[in-house]
């Protein structure tokens, strides 16, 4: 599996879709109806799986799937 | 094999409340739900064993309590014992009420047996439903209305040929994924480090009371320290009272508004609402905390699987009155969105943590109101039962841990329902009343002019 579609199978049980079914452009709360708590829940899932360290506001700053896979390809090369 | 689990961080919250408080009845949860429609009551109770079988939580036992007070939690096949129908419909509905009022003060006392109960009951006015009673340590309120909806759609598939409901999850399976996640030692190292460095730099939190600073002056008095910031809780008597009030639609929308068009969320601004209210009561006192409660549920398995998820967070903010109103709400929320990231923690183990840096003496606390916020309604969201009135009532266990716990919920029609459950040893419905009062004018003047001061708010409420 891609890292990617890793991320997006995380993606996919906080949400109702597929991992297939999530694009680049969608939203975390507005396409795909994140709360507060699940967004940062999420973040926590990430760190864990990705074995990396989120600065919260960074994080915050993310809004789309693009921008957060960027955060974590970026996070990775600085580890 | 039996398979025994130690209980959640979740679960141990309301262990250690029966513990100190010597009673199960601070674990007990009641809801009754009901539909004026006539009902198939064999196939009802047929629905309610197989809900039974589905929803894995309604069948958790916990063992004796060893040595030091732990107990351990297993999941038995079936839940024994009958479900019973209660004829309640020669009665008023508000003495049908009265009655299932009384039920939910049943405690359940003992080792090994089931900790819920459900009853079917005819109600007056054509209602027809059930009763459901719980232990808190296995399901919470969000647990109960997925709970109920499954059942309902169990119903309407057999009576009606509706679709079957989808398959929840296991709640073993997610209770397993839970304690796993529990003993990552790194982020337990990681949740730690951010609720000690929150005391490295702000020192020892300071008590408000909804009373004013009277209280603490008491327990000062008390406790013969002079700056103790910890005010003595209530342990003998527990009895409570709920007072409700409702917000018409049109002031909620505006209040959803507001959070929409500010990107903030309406726990946030509702925390805000209380602690300007507690500031004004304490002579301005900047440094607040009051408790929040979350659910810990965001993935789809942990929404479906049922169990107790709802875990309650200090929210500890310093904000001064030359602060406004707009700033002082992102302020809560920078705190909350860290809490969230960090509430995989045990929150008795921040209380621990400030007993043994502080000294603090033995049942004594530093907040004196609890929130809630459910942004889910209560409410049956079947499509076959969408034209048929509803009769649901969330009933108190008689017996509170907290001296204030408001529960904020939306009602059907678009408005909002703060109830007020309060332990009237020492407050009376007029500080409801006041605390209702307040809250409100503070939230309406803010929002209508976010850049005002909360020194100025407080000035004007």
């Amino acid at each position: 599996m891609t890292q990617e579609m890793q991320f997006k199978t995380i993606v996919a049980q906080f949400c109702d879709l597929s991992p297939e079914e999530i694009e680049d452009d969608m939203r975390f709360r507005e396409d795909l109806g994140f709360s507060s708590l699940g967004f940062m829940q999420f973040l926590g899932e990430l760190e864990d799986t990705f074995d990396v360290e989120l600065e919260e506001e960074d994080a915050l700053q993310v809004v789309t799937i693009a921008e957060a896979l960027e955060l974590l390809e970026k996070l990775q090369q600085e580890a | 094999m039996k398979e025994y689990y130690p209980l959640t961080a979740a679960q141990k919250m309301h262990h250690n409340w029966i513990r100190k408080y010597k009673t199960q009845q601070v674990s007990g949860v009641s809801v009754v739900a009901s539909l004026k429609a006539a009902i198939d009551f064999g196939l009802f109770k047929k629905c309610i064993q197989l809900e039974i079988e589905r929803y894995g939580c309604m069948r958790v036992r916990f063992t004796k309590p060893d040595e030091k007070g732990e107990v351990q939690q297993y999941i038995t096949k079936k839940l024994s014992g009958d479900i019973p129908i209660k004829d309640l419909s020669g009665m008023s509905m508000a003495e049908a009420d009265n009655l299932m009022q009384q039920w939910a003060y049943k405690t359940f006392d003992g080792d090994d047996i089931p900790m819920c109960e459900v009853v079917m009951v005819k109600l007056p006015e054509g209602y027809n439903g059930f009763f459901i009673h719980m232990d808190h340590r296995l399901i919470d309120s969000c647990g109960l209305v997925v709970m109920i909806n499954d059942l309902m759609q169990l119903y309407t598939h057999y009576r009606f040929q509706s679709e079957y409901p989808e398959d929840l999850a296991d709640f073993e399976e997610v209770l397993a994924k839970d304690l796993k996640k529990a003993n990552n030692e790194k982020r337990f190292a990681k949740d730690k480090k951010f609720w000690d460095d929150q005391l490295d730099a702000l020192g020892e939190p300071l008590y408000s009371d909804i009373q004013g600073p009277s209280v603490l002056e008491e327990s000062r008095k008390l406790h013969g320290n002079k700056k103790l910031r910890a005010a003595d809780i209530e342990l003998n008597n527990l009895f409570v009272e709920v007072k409700d009030y409702y917000l018409e639609p049109e002031p909620t929308k505006n209040l959803i508004t507001f959070c929409m068009n500010h990107q903030l969320s309406m726990t946030n601004l509702l925390l805000l609402g209380i602690r300007t209210y507690l500031s004004k009561v304490n002579n301005g006192q900047e440094d607040i905390t009051i408790q929040n409660f979350i659910s810990r549920r965001s993935t789809h398995d942990e929404w479906t699987s049922g169990g107790s998820r709802t875990i309650m967070f200090p929210c500890r903010t310093i904000i001064p009155a030359e602060m406004d109103f707009i700033t002082a709400a992102y302020e809560i929320q920078n705190m909350q969105n860290k809490i969230y990231m960090h509430s995989n923690y045990d929150p008795a183990l921040i209380e621990e943590e400030m007993r043994k840096r502080y000294n603090t003496p033995e049942n004594t606390t530093y907040e004196s109101c609890y929130l809630t916020y459910q942004p889910m309604p209560v409410k049956m969201e079947n499509p076959h039962l969408v034209d048929i009135p509803q009769h649901s009532k969330w009933f108190a266990n008689g017996a509170a841990t907290k001296k204030m716990y408001l529960t904020v919920s939306h009602t059907e029609n678009g408005g909002m329902n703060f109830s007020y459950h309060y332990q009237t040893a020492h407050l009376e419905e007029h500080d409801m009343e006041l605390l209702y009062y307040y809250m409100m004018r503070v939230l309406f003047k803010g929002i209508a002019e976010p850049d005002m001061t909360i020194g100025e708010i407080m000035a004007q409420v």
